[in-house]
Order: structure tokens, then C-alpha cells, then sequence
């Protein structure tokens, strides 16, 4: 295909909606970096001011504003790859323009390596493989499965093997219900946020439903960016009709006409099959107009972000797709009323959204009976790090975390005990002693100054540095930090520094001090949940490890 | 029937409980404005009340019943039957914490006043808190210019604090988005697109941003100039000599001397806005080529410095040869446009009570 | 204006033609930028691609002195689409029925022939400015200097009256002054026919009035223009007392204006620096300057204000109030005793019934916008509200007519000239602000690409451009800021003195001279 002029991607993409990021990756994919004379023409083109934009561009980690950009391998550096040696596999690949990328969400596989629109995984820079996301192994524990109860049935990633397999069951008992029937469907059945917040979904729609404003908006939260969460990508490759079947659901429930699938970028072959489902789904009239011959209108974007973790965060997510800065929102308002272009918008996560089609097909009761005592539902757990089965798990909401370790995931490496694990990816902070005999539910885990968010959980063994990993975890935060708020954006770069031990000498009662209270201010004044939930990492660390702190201060290693 | 002004005096009043006191707010004001209406002195450092409420410092937070965490008083609402403290213990730890991490990443607090109007803001703030702990020490945010060599704005961003305050009234208010933040996080920059000078970027030099700067990173270079001149600094509420706008002024000087400019945020023309011209080109006044004294043209047909008397009873002689010679229509008066209304009040009245003639008009012809 | 400045963070519709408002009248366009960050739309004619142009939602660029034209065939569609106000017009307004009659004939089709500029914008901007609640106008010398300024400011009022857009919050016809207190100037009487607050000088009572408060006997009539008194220096006009005005650099037609001045018996100049007119007098008086010089002066929303004095004067300079004084009372003119601003202000007051309710302790904190009446009376931020001053506003059927003179085999170029944001006026007080040079160092003329290459100029070259009254050297900056066919320079830079070239006719009415338009000839040096 001869190179595209600066002239035919604006006209492609300027009357779509949230044109700046599409258009942003066409110039990125067709030089392979984001020129000034790109910046200008797109700027001209959307009529954003240069300066913001180029300050907008700026903030995206995966955009590349100079050569050889794209094609340059990214590394992951996030804290399980470090624990495989992922710094390692970055300094071997330097001599070929690498860069390190904070963790790219394949925690349960080898170290990922991004080169173009690539994702390889491997050890070391010879053995680089390109393959697909693993299939969750059968639930270990025998158990009833929600999202992943059809998951692996053949050709469960086709239109047609989606259909085959149950899929659209659940639309086409809705669309002859009403709208009202589907929230309350999902209302009963208490399913809530699967990406960490935990928010009741049935109430959320509801308020969306009863907003002024329009039109409404879905919005798929793909941005999967927490560290050691993986759970989404396994969804959206090898179960994408549930996901669109899921959102067409919460279009039919909210009179939403418009949805988007806001993709991290890390996931580039993710972004095919969301296009091939979509793409199947309009032609077999699933999307667009009068769907199912119902008279229901629900058109679906994909859209895909460019490296910041931020973006996981609604408000931030949201601004992403306006072609705003992406700075979290002050709330309220909330999304529900001011949401996408300030209209009602439902942001929900894949797996959420992944759960209603079986909750409408097998009733409420049916999802709510699924988690143990008093628990309702599932939740899938990204389970990595030093554990013999990493992987996917979908776990009844109250599961053991101990059953979870040693029954389904086998247990410990030879020879080694579980020291730490951490909870919602990172944001729960650590784990250790006595705690880790917890049960998988809010109840239990925030008893213990912990929650179970968006269900990663990274393994550390007895070997690991505690402090290391700790300064892993912050120095993530750090990279991450947007920038507007005061307490994150210089207590995350503080912590770091004192877990590095770059500082000045400092006595123990010093560094204790110092930490407490910037992790008190941090929890109380910070505007989004970066900066609340960082503290919890230097918490943990201090609350379980103090002997391992000590010997940080004391210069051992 | 009920009037809407009667509806509103039979509406119930919305109250809030401020520290303890029931105090009655508009619909729309934020618990921040509420607050200062009522003299709490709730700190900040990212508000600027003609900009849009942004919630970055953190340090306006107050507790509200019912809220677990404090919450940003410029960012959040009043609301009816709120009870909100604006000083607690608590409170009051978290912003000296805040004050402590801010100073941290600082070259230095302590500003010349002459860097603009809000440059003593941050200062203040740490003293009143008692923040000069050095806790916290570490890297330095933001780097400064030293490449940009434009004669009016220092953009001195080791003391930036990221409080966004220039982008945001270059955008809202100057409408000229000529700045912008590089990066994120601690890493966060002010800049141009494409991390130009200001005079290759949007920036019409106004000036604004100068003064919104709470630290003093922005700088007004020509005030600056006299950083090290005797005096104290005098501000004399003036208008700015430029065009038809009016714009309120504050005039500095130090002794004699007028050494600088800054808008005044009260100003029913401005409201704290100013240009180019209003803000930076002040110093004409004293400049050498000014006229000193009197001057006549002699008859070598040169002009020669003079004593006002002879000045003064040469031109009056001139003109009252003219009008003997040639008649009272033979005198012309212009006024002029730009000085104020007693030269031009004195000038028409000179020409009509002296000729009896309206032999007067003054520049607006061209 | 008829409305605040206020008022411009409110239309709904804002129509901006000759104004380059971003550049003459930066903090006043600051709110135009509000209003469109609001939601307003936005359409600027202008000849240029100037930077509020680039905001606008639609840019017209009509030829040079083709406003009369654009502004028929706009009223032409506002009636054709029913967007008139007809209750207002009914109301308010005399001459309407004649007035729409009139506008039958201009179609935009017509219009674009002479403006240049496709009938279909022309249309729409008929459309957008009828249909906006409210729209504003907005305008400056782009409208004024020209020798039918008078139609096209008659012009944009009948646009006003036809959709009720005058009297209301966010609406009304608004010229901004060029100067700080040209305003000012006027309100105080210094003009040819007015008395101090606009009291007409061929209205016997107000004669009698000022003949005894000046204790003279004042000749019922009105005075001539500058302009006249310049064209009779030598043949009539044999003394001038001018005050701070660079005439020869500011005015049209410079050779016959320094020419003027050489030819008076006597002239006396009162300024703050040698200017090129000062170079001429008999005798400069030094005054003083910003700053240094209580007083008071009048914005173009007509609020009044007071300057106040922050240093000491440079020099021996003086207040030009007393020098004006001291000249008078060695003249023998009684009523000249003056001991400070203050008291000049107050007579000023006294004698204006618009300023009646003012005075010098009043105007402390510049609350007020004249008329005020009395001293109850809080100020007029908004003119006609309800009604007009005069009873009914008033229709105006307007012709289009050439410029004074059109484009030839020998002079096949426009030049229209304006100001830039860093400079003011004749660079007096900005050319001797430091730092102003790293911005503007000196004059360039702006020539659109398409021209440059025809014409073989160089950006950056030399060109030599002539008028039918001279000629003068200038650096080409090529840009697409200008139109094909015209060219564009300001007037403040000495060494580049562009009003030898302009003069080329003035209106009858105000005798304002057509600097916005001149047939020019360019040519590589």
C-alpha cells in the first residue's frame, strides 16, 4: 500500500468519533514515530491547540517521538518480569534500540517483548517466541464457572462457534424483555465491578439510565494496566463475542446508541480480534441498527491507548478518548451523568461486562448462588510469580487463598515457602504471615487494610527482597503518576527514592517518619486512586517486612 | 400568582455548617468559596479565582461528615446540611506534609517580590506552616530555560511546582494555549510545543502567565531588572496608557524610579488581564530622549533648550501675533487622544474662550 | 460602544469586521475568546487571515472597502429568511419600510462580484448573524477610514435595527477606540462640534451657556476638522497648538501634512519626546507622561477613570493642563487658574450633563459609565435599553461606492495598512520600551505568496512600493496572512514612513481619511 498522505489519515479519521488517538496510531504505525510535522498536521486537522497536543503526546509512554520508534523492542520491566530477569533481557537487547515498558500484562507468561505490533514473549533475546494468549487450564476445583464456563469450547472466538456455544441467548431474552428487566436482572444478581472499584453494575447502569443527556455512551475499560493482571486479554481473545454481547446488553438496558472498547496498548493482537468480532458482528446485524431485528441501535469502537497506566482510571480514560490531556476528572460529576463528551456513559470492565451474557441467560440467582457463603459470584484471579501454575483462575468470591495457591496453582517452587503475596494487582499492597491464610472476598481481605480490586495476585517465595519489591512496585507508580495532583506526584517519586536508597543517610526513625507520612498524606488528599492506593505497597512493606527494612538502611543487601 | 423574586424570597436559604457555624451559600459555589467568604483562609496553591477550579494542590482539602477522606474544597460543591471543618489537626498535618514535599522539590522558596504579582504565594504558605524542614529531600522537579532569551519572561521552572496555573490561564483566559505540560508525574514540564522559545510558539507575551505563578518560576524579566535597586516597592493604582480597553493597572516603582507593571486583578476592564504593550512597555517613561525642558527655535532655525518663562511668553506672544495679524480663525487647537481629559478639557476651553472659535479637534481623524 | 466590555464573554453571535482585535485590542478580544470557548460562532470579514479570523467559524476576506456591499446583501438575506425583528422595527425604529424596500435589489450574488468572496458565505453569514440571540458587532477602523465610513458604520447599525440586536445584554454595535482616551477627547468637547458632553456647538443654548462660562463670545457654529485646517495651513490657518500627536507620521498623505506644518506662522507642540512633529514647532513644551500625571480618562465602554501619578516628572516636564493654562492666561484669558487636575475635572462635570453625577472623589474605584446624570444615578453600562436617546433609532439607506480610487494598469495592487500587537502608534513609547525589538524590529509589508512569485519578490527582499503620491522603500514578508492582490504594512516604523502612499480621498461626512485603502504599485529592488 503506497504511504499514506498527512492529508488522507485526517480525512479518514477526523469525523469518527474520538478521532485523536486512532489517528494519533495511524501516523505512529506509518512512520513508525510521531513527527513535529505530524503533530502539526493533526493538530490543524482536530484543531487542538499545538501545544497541548504535543503535551498530550508527550504523556503517552508507547509513542515514539523520534527514530527508530516503533519498531523498537519494548521490554517489560514490571515486577514479576523482574523476578525472571527482566532487566536482564532489556540490557541484552539495548544495542537494538530497547526500551524498558512497565508491565505489559503477561505475567503468567514468559518476559513480553512488544516490537511493533508484536507481542513476543521469552527469556532471553534469542528464544523470542510470538504466540497466543494461553487458554485458561479447566477450573481445578471442579467448580461452576461464569466467564470462563464456555470459554474453552471450540471456536468459542467466532461468530458462529460463539452462537453455537450458547452465545446471544442472553441479548435475545433481553430484547424481549425490557430495559428495566436487564437491570434488574443484573441488579439481583449483585454482580459489580470486576476492575477494581467494585461498584454495584445494575445501579450504575441504572443511573445512567435515568440521566439526562444524549446520546449515552458504553465504555469497555480495557485498559488492563494494573501489574500482574492478565485476566481481560484472555477474555477479549478468546471469548470477544461476550464482551460485545455484554456491552450490547448494557447499550439495550442504559439507550445507549454508542460504545467504545478502550484497549491498552500493550495488547496489539488483541486489537485485531476485537475488529474481526465487531466487524462479524455488524454484518450478521448484532451491531449497528436494529439489531436482531428489534429496533435497537449500538455501534462499537475500538480504541487504543498508547501506554499509561492512568488510563485505567475512568476519568483519565475518558479525557484519553476526548483527545484531552489524560488527567483524572474531579468528582463529582461522575460518568454517569458527565461521562463521554459530558454525557450519561457506563465505563465498564471486560470482565463485568463478560458476565452479563450468562447472567441474563442463567438468571440472577444463578450468578449470585455461584460464590461461597455469603459471597455472590465469581471473580477470575491473575495468579503469578513464584508459584508452580501461573495462570488464570476463575474462583468462587470467598475461595481459600491457601486452595488457591496450593490446590489449584500446586504450591510453592521446589524447595521454597510463600513469603508475600500481593493484592489487586499491586494497588492492595502486600501480604504476608499470618495473612496469607485470608479468604478471596472484600470482607475478609479489607479486613486486613487490603482488597481484592481487579484480582491480580503476584507471588514473592523466600527468596525474594522484599524491599526490592517494594521499590519495584513504587517506582511503577512513579512512572505512572499523571502529574496533577501534588501528594502523588512527588510522594510516589519520594517513596522511590527512599526504597532505593538514593537519599540522603537518613536514621530508621527518619525514613519511618518521612514514609508514614507521606503515605498518610498520599491516602487522604490525592485526587484518584493512584495515589491512595500506592501508600499500601510501603504500608505492607513495613507492617510485614521491618527486618528487611532494616537491612535496606543498613546498606545489606 | 408568585414572582420569581418572591419564589426566591419564600425559598428556603441553603445552609452549611462551617467549623461549627451555620452559614448560608449560593447554588453552585463550591465549599472553597463558601469558605472564603466567611474569612477562613483555607490555603492553596493551584486556585486562581478566575480560573476554572483544577483540585491539584490538595492543600484546600477539608473535612466533610460523612466523607471518609477530606476532599478538595475548590473542586467539591457546598451542599445543603453539610458539616464541613476547614482546620483540623489532622488537616492541618496533611497540608504542612503537602508544604514540606512541595519546598522539596524547590531550588528555592524565597522569590523576589518583583517576579510578579502571586510570586510570594508558595513563600508565604511555608512560613505560615512552618514548612522549612528540609524533610523529604530528593530530586528536583522541572528544569529550567536558559535557552530562551526573550527580554520579558524568566521561565525559571526549577522552582516550578506543577501547579498548572500558566497553562490554564493561557487557555482560559488569554485564549492563546500557547503553553502546555511535557511528560507526566514528577517529570511533568512546562513548555511550548515542541519545547520551543515563547516567541516561536502562540504566546502573545501578555504576561499572564507571570503573574498567576505562585512561586516566582515565571518571572517578569524587566521587573526583575531592578531586583537590587534601594527601596521599597510602592504600587500606585493606575490605566494603562495603551488603547481604548482601559485596562487597571498597578504601577511599580521603587523611589523614583517606575520599575515595573502588574495587572489589576480588580479592574472592571480587565479583570487581571493585560497585553504586551500594558505589561512590559512601561519603561518609555524614563527613558533618556525624554523631553526635559522647554525648547524655542532660535534664529540660527535650530531649537534650544529654554526656561519656561521665556517658553511660555514665546508662545503666547506667537499666537497673539497671529490672531492680531490674520484674525481669530487663524489659530487651530488639536487635542490629543492620549493624554488625559484636563489637556484636552484646557485645550478646547483655551481655543474657545480665547478665539471664540471651535477651531478645535483632536487625533481620532486618522 | 452600546454595550459593556462585560458583554463580551455573552453573544451568542459575534460579528467582528474590521477589527483585528487580537493585535489592537488584545484584552478585549481575551472575552470574544471566552465567548467562543462558550459556544458562540463567530464571523470575521476582513481582508486579512488575521488571528481572530482563524477563529472564526466563518472568515470573510472581501476585498478592501467592499463593506457597504457585504452588509446590504446580509440584510438582503436576513429579510429574505424572515430573520428580521419586526416588533422591534415596529417599536423602536423609524425608516424601516424604506429601508427593507431598499434591500431588495442587493442579492449575495451581486455582493460577491464586489467583495470577492463566494455568495454562498455570504449568505451564511446573513444567516448566522440573523439568527443569533443576541448577536454583537464589533468593528474599528477597518470600517471608519475610509471615505464611506459613514455607510458602513450606518450600515452595520441598520443590521442591528432590523433583528433587535441593540439595547440588549450581549448584543449591540461596538467600536472599539483606538487610543486611551480618544474617548475622552471627545466627551471633553475637543472637537469642532460639540461642547464638552457632546453639547452642539450650533445649538444656541448651549452658545449662551459657554460664551458666559468662558466669559467670551463664542461663534454659533461649528468649527473645520484638522483635516480642513491642515489643507488651510499658510492659506488661513497660521498658528496650531497641537498636543501629543505625531500628526506627520500618523496622518494620510504625509508630504502635503509636513508641508502644512512648515507652512504656519506659528506652531507650539507639547509632547514627552522630540517627535518628527515636534522637530517642526517654534516652540516643544515637555510634558509629562504616564505615570507621572494625575487626571482622568475615559475607555471606549465609556467608564471613566483616574490615572494617578506614581513618580516624580522627568526633567522639568509639566502637566499639559498647565502649560495649555499658563499660555492662556499670559494671553489674558480669564478663568485659567487651575491649581490641580482635580479641579479642571470638576468644572468638566459641572458644565457636562453626562457627567453631571461624577466627580473626582466619585470615579475612585472607575465604577462608573457615563451617562450618569446625577449623583443617585449609578452609571449606563448598556446604551439604549428601552429606548433610544433620541426617540427612534433611525434607518439609513446606504449605496455601495468605489474607494476613492480603484486598482489600474499602474497601480494594480491594494494596500491596506493597521497596527501590530508589539508596536503602538508611531513606536513613540513602544519603540523606546526595552525589549520590544527581540519581537518587531522593524516594518515589513506582508504579500501573499501568489503575488511575491509574480511579482518576483523575495521574502526578506527589498521591494519599492508607490502610490499616486510617492514611494517608498520596505522588506517583503511573504505570507498568506494577506489576500491575493493586496498588500499589508502598519504605520508605526519612521524609516518606513507608509503615509507618504495613503490620502487618497476622505469621508464627507468626518473627514476621516481612507487609510485602509490605496492602489499601490510594488516592485523588487
Amino acid at each position: 500500500m503506497p504511504r499514506q498522505s498527512n492529508d488522507e489519515l485526517i480525512t479518514r479519521w477526523k469525523d469518527e468519533p474520538a478521532p485523536l488517538l486512532p489517528l494519533l496510531h495511524a501516523f505512529h504505525n506509518r512512520d513508525g514515530w510521531i513527527s513535529e510535522e505530524s503533530i502539526r498536521a493533526v493538530s490543524k486537522g482536530l484543531k487542538i491547540p499545538l501545544a497541548e497536543l504535543f503535551g498530550t503526546v508527550t504523556f503517552y509512554h508507547h509513542f515514539s517521538r523520534e527514530k527508530p520508534g516503533k519498531s523498537a523492542p519494548r521490554v517489560c520491566t514490571g515486577n514479576v518480569c523482574c523476578l525472571h530477569g527482566g532487566n536482564e533481557l532489556l540490557e541484552s537487547l539495548k544495542s537494538e534500540g530497547a526500551t524498558a515498558m512497565p508491565c505489559a500484562g503477561r505475567c503468567d507468561d514468559m518476559i513480553p517483548v512488544i516490537i511493533d505490533d508484536k507481542a513476543f514473549v521469552g527469556l532471553t533475546k534469542e528464544t523470542l517466541v510470538h504466540r497466543a494468549t494461553p487458554m485458561p487450564v479447566p477450573n481445578p476445583g471442579g467448580v461452576t464457572e461464569c466467564v470462563f464456563s464456555k470459554i474453552r469450547e471450540e471456536g468459542r472466538a467466532t461468530l458462529e462457534g460463539y452462537r453455537s456455544s450458547g452465545g446471544y441467548r442472553g441479548l435475545e431474552k433481553a430484547l424481549a424483555a425490557t430495559p428495566q428487566d436487564v437491570i434488574d436482572a443484573v441488579s439481583e444478581s449483585k454482580l459489580a465491578g470486576r476492575g477494581g472499584a467494585g461498584f454495584p453494575t445494575g445501579v450504575k447502569w441504572k443511573a445512567v439510565a435515568d440521566a439526562p443527556g444524549d446520546p449515552k455512551c458504553i465504555v469497555c475499560n480495557a485498559d488492563e494496566g494494573e501489574p500482574g493482571c492478565f485476566k481481560d486479554r484472555t477474555l477479549m481473545d478468546h471469548d470477544p463475542f461476550a464482551v460485545i454481547e455484554g456491552m450490547t446488553l448494557a447499550a439495550f438496558a442504559t439507550g445507549a446508541p454508542l460504545g467504545f472498547i478502550y484497549l491498552r496498548y500493550e495488547y496489539p493482537e488483541t486489537e485485531a480480534i476485537l475488529e474481526n468480532a465487531i466487524k462479524d458482528a455488524r454484518a450478521n446485524g448484532l451491531l449497528g441498527e436494529n439489531i436482531l431485528g428489534s429496533g435497537l441501535t449500538f455501534d462499537l469502537y475500538v480504541r487504543r491507548g498508547a501506554g499509561a497506566y492512568i488510563c485505567g482510571e475512568e476519568g483519565s480514560l475518558l479525557n484519553s478518548l476526548e483527545g484531552k490531556h489524560p488527567f483524572p476528572r474531579n468528582k463529582p460529576p461522575f460518568p454517569v451523568t458527565h461521562g463521554f463528551n459530558d454525557k450519561p456513559t457506563a465505563v465498564n470492565n471486560v470482565e463485568t461486562l463478560a458476565s452479563v451474557p450468562h447472567i441474563i441467560a442463567n438468571g440472577a440467582a444463578w450468578y449470585r448462588d455461584l460464590g461461597l457463603g455469603e459471597n455472590a459470584g465469581t471473580k477470575v484471579i491473575s495468579l503469578s510469580g513464584d508459584v508452580q501454575r501461573p495462570g488464570n483462575y476463575e474462583i468462587p468470591i470467598g475461595l481459600p487463598l491457601q486452595t488457591l495457591l496450593n490446590d489449584w496453582a500446586g504450591g510453592p517452587l521446589p524447595g521454597r515457602s510463600f513469603q508475600a503475596v500481593t493484592m489487586a494487582g499491586l494497588s492492595g499492597g502486600f501480604l504476608g504471615g499470618e495473612n496469607l491464610n485470608i479468604t478471596l472476598d472484600d470482607p475478609c481481605i479489607k479486613s486486613k487494610g487490603s482488597f481484592l480490586g481487579a484480582g491480580g495476585i503476584m507471588v514473592f517465595d523466600d527468596s525474594r527482597n522484599m524491599v526490592d519489591a517494594a521499590h519495584d512496585a513504587m517506582e511503577f507508580y512513579a512512572h505512572e503518576s499523571c502529574g496533577k495532583c501534588f501528594p502523588c506526584r512527588i510522594g510516589t517519586q519520594r517513596m522511590t527514592e527512599r526504597l532505593n536508597g538514593s537519599t540522603p543517610k537518613l536514621t530508621k526513625e527518619e525514613w519511618l517518619a518521612e514514609m508514614n507520612d507521606i503515605g498518610s498524606t498520599m491516602k487522604s488528599t490525592s485526587a484518584c486512586g493512584l495515589g491512595m492506593a500506592a501508600p499500601h505497597v510501603t504500608e505492607s512493606l513495613m507492617r510485614y517486612f521491618p527486618e528487611q527494612i532494616e537491612a535496606h538502611l543498613n546498606g545489606e543487601a | 400568582m408568585i414572582s420569581d423574586l418572591d419564589a426566591q424570597k419564600t425559598a428556603k436559604a441553603l445552609i452549611l455548617t462551617l467549623d461549627g457555624e451555620e452559614v448560608a451559600f449560593e447554588p453552585g459555589e463550591t465549599i472553597y468559596e463558601v469558605a472564603e467568604r466567611h474569612r477562613r483562609e483555607i490555603p492553596t496553591l493551584c486556585y486562581d479565582e478566575r480560573l476554572e477550579a483544577f483540585g491539584a494542590c490538595r492543600l484546600c482539602i477539608v473535612e466533610v461528615e460523612g466523607i471518609r477522606n477530606p476532599v478538595a474544597s475548590c473542586t467539591t460543591k457546598a451542599a445543603e446540611g453539610m458539616i464541613v471543618k476547614t482546620k483540623t489537626d489532622t488537616i492541618e498535618k496533611h497540608r504542612k506534609t503537602l508544604l514540606e514535599l512541595v519546598a522539596s522539590e524547590n531550588r528555592s522558596v524565597d522569590v523576589n517580590q518583583l517576579s510578579g504579582y502571586a510570586s510570594q504565594e508558595l513563600k508565604i504558605l511555608v512560613d505560615r506552616y512552618d514548612a522549612r524542614t528540609g524533610r523529604f529531600a530528593g530530586k528536583k522537579s522541572g528544569t529550567s530555560n536558559t535557552k530562551d532569551k526573550n527580554p520579558f519572561i524568566l521561565r525559571d521552572y526549577d522552582n516550578c511546582i506543577s501547579c498548572y496555573r500558566c497553562v490554564r490561564v493561557c487557555a482560559e483566559r488569554e485564549g492563546d494555549y500557547a503553553i502546555n505540560v511535557m511528560n507526566r508525574g514528577f517529570n511533568t514540564q512546562i513548555i511550548t510545543e515542541f519545547n520551543n522559545d515563547l516567541r516561536d510558539s502562540e504566546c502573545t507575551f501578555c504576561g499572564q502567565c507571570v503573574q498567576t505563578c505562585p512561586t516566582g518560576a515565571l518571572g517578569d524579566r524587566k521587573a526583575l531588572r531592578d531586583s537590587d535597586t534601594e527601596g521599597e516597592i510602592r504600587k500606585t493604582r493606575t490605566i494603562c496608557p495603551y488603547c481604548g480597553v482601559g485596562c487597571s493597572v498597578d504601577m511599580l516603582s521603587k523611589g523614583d524610579k517606575i520599575v515595573g507593571v502588574q495587572p489589576a486583578m480588580d479592574g472592571p476592564a480587565n479583570e487581571g488581564a493585560l497585553c504586551i504593550k500594558g505589561q512590559f512597555a512601561f519603561d518609555f517613561i524614563q527613558n533618556a530622549d525624554r523631553l526635559k525642558k522647554p525648547m524655542i527655535r532660535r534664529e540660527d532655525g535650530e531649537l534650544h533648550e529654554c526656561e519656561w518663562e521665556e517658553a511660555l511668553d514665546f508662545a503666547a506672544a506667537g499666537f497673539a501675533k497671529v490672531r492680531d495679524k490674520f484674525g481669530r480663525h487663524s489659530v487651530y487647537g488639536i487635542a490629543s487622544g492620549r493624554a488625559p481629559h484636563e489637556a484636552a478639557y484646557t485645550m478646547q476651553k483655551y481655543i474657545r474662550a480665547t478665539y471664540g472659535t471651535n477651531y478645535i479637534d483632536n487625533c481620532s481623524r486618522a | 460602544m452600546s454595550n459593556p466590555l462585560a458583554d463580551m464573554e455573552k453573544p451568542d453571535v459575534i460579528f467582528a469586521i474590521g477589527t483585528n482585535m487580537t493585535e489592537c485590542h488584545p484584552v478585549a478580544a481575551t472575552r470574544l475568546k471566552r465567548a467562543l470557548t462558550n459556544g458562540a460562532k463567530m464571523i470575521v470579514a476582513d481582508p486579512r487571515k488575521t488571528r481572530l479570523a482563524k477563529m472564526a467559524h466563518l472568515h470573510l476576506p472581501i476585498r478592501v472597502g467592499s463593506d457597504v456591499a457585504l452588509l446590504l446583501a446580509m440584510a438582503h438575506v436576513i429579510q429574505r429568511e424572515g430573520l428580521i425583528d419586526a416588533s422591534f422595527i415596529e417599536a423602536r425604529t423609524a425608516g424601516g419600510d424604506e429601508f427593507l424596500e431598499h434591500i431588495k435589489r442587493f442579492t449575495p450574488e451581486w455582493a460577491s462580484e464586489i467583495c470577492e468572496v463566494p455568495a454562498a458565505d455570504i449568505e451564511k453569514a446573513g444567516l448566522i448573524y440573523g439568527q443569533g440571540n443576541p448577536s454583537a458587532i464589533y468593528y474599528t477602523l477597518g470600517i471608519t477610514e475610509h471615505i464611506c465610513g459613514v455607510d458602513n458604520v450606518q450600515s452595520l447599525c441598520n443590521l442591528a435595527l432590523m433583528t433587535g440586536n441593540l439595547g440588549i445584554e450581549g448584543g449591540g454595535i461596538n467600536p472599539m477606540r483606538g487610543q486611551n482616551n480618544i474617548q475622552g477627547a471627545g466627551d471633553c468637547g475637543a472637537v469642532p462640534n460639540n461642547f464638552p458632553g457632546f453639547q452642539a456647538c450650533d445649538d444656541p443654548a448651549s452658545v449662551e451657556k459657554f460664551s458666559r462660562l468662558y466669559q467670551t463670545e463664542i461663534e454659533p457654529k461649528r468649527g473645520i476638522t484638522k483635516v480642513t485646517a491642515l489643507d488651510l495651513c499658510g492659506k488661513g490657518i497660521h498658528g496650531m497648538i497641537i498636543d501629543g500627536e505625531n500628526t506627520v507620521v500618523t496622518d494620510p498623505d504625509k508630504n502635503h501634512c509636513e508641508h502644512a506644518l512648515k507652512s504656519l506662522d506659528h506652531l507650539v507642540v507639547i509632547d514627552i519626546f522630540l517627535t518628527e512633529t515636534a522637530q517642526l514647532a517654534d516652540v516643544v513644551f515637555p510634558a509629562t507622561a504616564w505615570g507621572e500625571t494625575d487626571g482622568v480618562q475615559t475607555n471606549t465602554e465609556r467608564r471613566v477613570q483616574r490615572l494617578r501619578a506614581a513618580v516624580p516628572p522627568v526633567g522639568e516636564a509639566k502637566p499639559d493642563w498647565w502649560i495649555v493654562s499658563e499660555i492662556a492666561k499670559r494671553m489674558g484669558t480669564p478663568g485659567f487658574d487651575y491649581e490641580s487636575a482635580k479641579e479642571i475635572f470638576n468644572e468638566l462635570c459641572e458644565l457636562s450633563p453626562i457627567y453631571a453625577g461624577l466627580d473626582w472623589d466619585r470615579i475612585e474605584d472607575s465604577e462608573y459609565q457615563w451617562p450618569v446624570p446625577d449623583k443617585n444615578h449609578p452609571g449606563t453600562p448598556r446604551l439604549h435599553e428601552g429606548e433610544f436617546k433620541n426617540g427612534r433609532g433611525k434607518f439609513t439607506v446606504v449605496g455601495y461606492r468605489d474607494p476613492a480610487e480603484v486598482i489600474s494598469k499602474d497601480f494594480p495592487l491594494w494596500l491596506t495598512t493597521g497596527r501590530r500587537l508589539e508596536a503602538y502608534h508611531t513606536r513613540t513609547q513602544t519603540g523606546r520600551s526595552a525589549g520590544i525589538e527581540y519581537l518587531l524590529s522593524h516594518e515589513s509589508l506582508e504579500v501573499h505568496p501568489d503575488d511575491a512569485k509574480s511579482l518576483g519578490l523575495t521574502h526578506g527582499g527589498m521591494a519599492k512600493m508607490a502610490s499616486a503620491r510617492g514611494e517608498i522603500e520596505i522588506e517583503v514578508k511573504v505570507t498568506d496572512m494577506s489576500p491575493k492582490g493586496t498588500v499589508f504594512t502598519s504605520f508605526s516604523f519612521a524609516n518606513v514612513p507608509v503615509n507618504i502612499l495613503t490620502g487618497s480621498g476622505y469621508d464627507p461626512v468626518t473627514q476621516t481619511a481612507e487609510l485602509k485603502v490605496c492602489p499601490v504599485r510594488v516592485t523588487a529592488v
